[in-house]
């Protein structure tokens, strides 16, 4: 397909792709905006402690699990 | 127990849950099995004219709830095909005129009669949906293989679930290959990696459809019909034969069949 100069994404995989995201959400009970939401909040929440790695902290809302969680990861700055 | 009662739904309107009821329930009452159909789209009839039996409607099943008639005396039995009848939605009416309990005591009155009995649910996910669902030994949820369809099909595969009703079973319908192979419609194998059910049929779109409501002859009876085949075949699944999928194949359209003389895949 690469030789073709217009060929794009096929809008199906971007439909497979938006769905899974969509469902995930859905099947959770979860607003679209959750994770960002809860992002935000707790980078909020945790710019004052000088130990924090705030440009570090990672969360996640798997899609391939069957326990529906939200995965949180704050890094903590070691002394070198 | 052998399942003899099954709904067909899908949460999101037209994409061809009446058609396919009609279609499954022809096919198994030409192969000899006595079939009832119950349109429970009360308000929205419809089942009627995919068999081609509007003409020929009495009672209807809000009459049987309110004692006018028994289940039996309200059936249609259709000319064109032997052990085939239909319980006729009331027109009418509203959803709320049926309710979970009637429907069911319906199906208990019919189901020692019959070999099986289809129900067509209304689309939506409120009360009627509810109480098409709740006589059912098995669902068949039927989506396009389009965004908003499968969706909703997650959604009434989720309520089925909270209803204490096994796994529905997925029917993709109006599949159609050409749009597959351009890369503008998700392939069967992409509904299911999305819905995660088991699959019992693909209907794949034919431009005769229209036709063949028209005319009142549901698609199996027609050799030629593509989706009249797939239909027959999910007759057999749910008779519990191992039947494969059928191959879609696009063919080579003209756009391809450039950019291969160009050198490309």
């Amino acid at each position: 397909m690469g030789f073709w100069p217009f060929s794009k994404k096929p809008s199906k995989d971007v439909a497979k792709q938006r769905l899974q995201v969509i469902l995930k959400y859905d099947r959770a009970g979860l607003p679209p905006n959750a994770v960002d939401a809860i992002k935000n909040a707790i980078l909020n929440a945790l710019k004052d402690f000088p130990f924090v790695d705030v440009s570090g902290i990672k969360i996640n809302f798997p899609q391939d699990e069957q326990e529906e969680k939200i995965e949180l990861e704050i890094p903590v700055k070691t002394e070198k | 127990m052998e399942d003899k009662v099954f709904c067909i739904t899908s949460g999101k309107g037209g994409v061809g849950k009446s058609t396919i009821t009609g279609n499954i329930a022809t096919a198994l009452a030409m192969k000899g099995y006595k079939v009832v159909a119950i349109d429970a789209d009360i308000g929205l009839r419809n089942l009627d004219l995919i068999l081609g039996l509007e003409n020929r409607i009495v009672y209807d099943i809000v009459h049987v709830i309110e004692g006018v008639c028994p289940p039996e005396k309200a059936l249609v039995k259709d000319k064109k095909t032997k052990n085939l009848f239909l319980l006729p939605a009331a027109q009418t009416k509203d959803k709320s005129a049926v309710k979970p309990e009637d429907l069911i005591s319906i199906v208990e009155a019919l189901r020692e009669k019959f070999d099986f009995i289809f129900i067509d649910s209304p689309a939506g996910i409120e009360e009627g949906f509810k109480t098409a669902v709740a006589p059912a030994d098995s669902v068949l949820v039927v989506t396009n293989p389009e965004m908003a369809s499968i969706r909703d099909a997650d959604r009434v595969t989720g309520l089925c679930e909270a209803m204490g009703k096994p796994e529905p079973k997925l029917i993709v319908n109006r599949l159609d290959p050409v749009k597959v192979k351009r890369g503008d419609m998700l392939d069967v194998e992409d509904v299911l990696q999305i819905l995660g059910l088991e699959l019992i049929g693909v209907v794949p779109e034919d431009k005769n459809m229209v036709a063949y409501i028209n005319r009142g002859q549901p698609a199996v009876f027609e050799d030629s019909s593509i989706a009249g085949k797939a239909l027959r075949n999910i007759a057999e699944r749910i008779l519990g034969k191992e039947i494969p999928f059928m191959k879609l194949d696009a063919g080579e359209g003209l756009l391809s069949k450039f950019k291969r003389l160009l050198g490309g895949s």
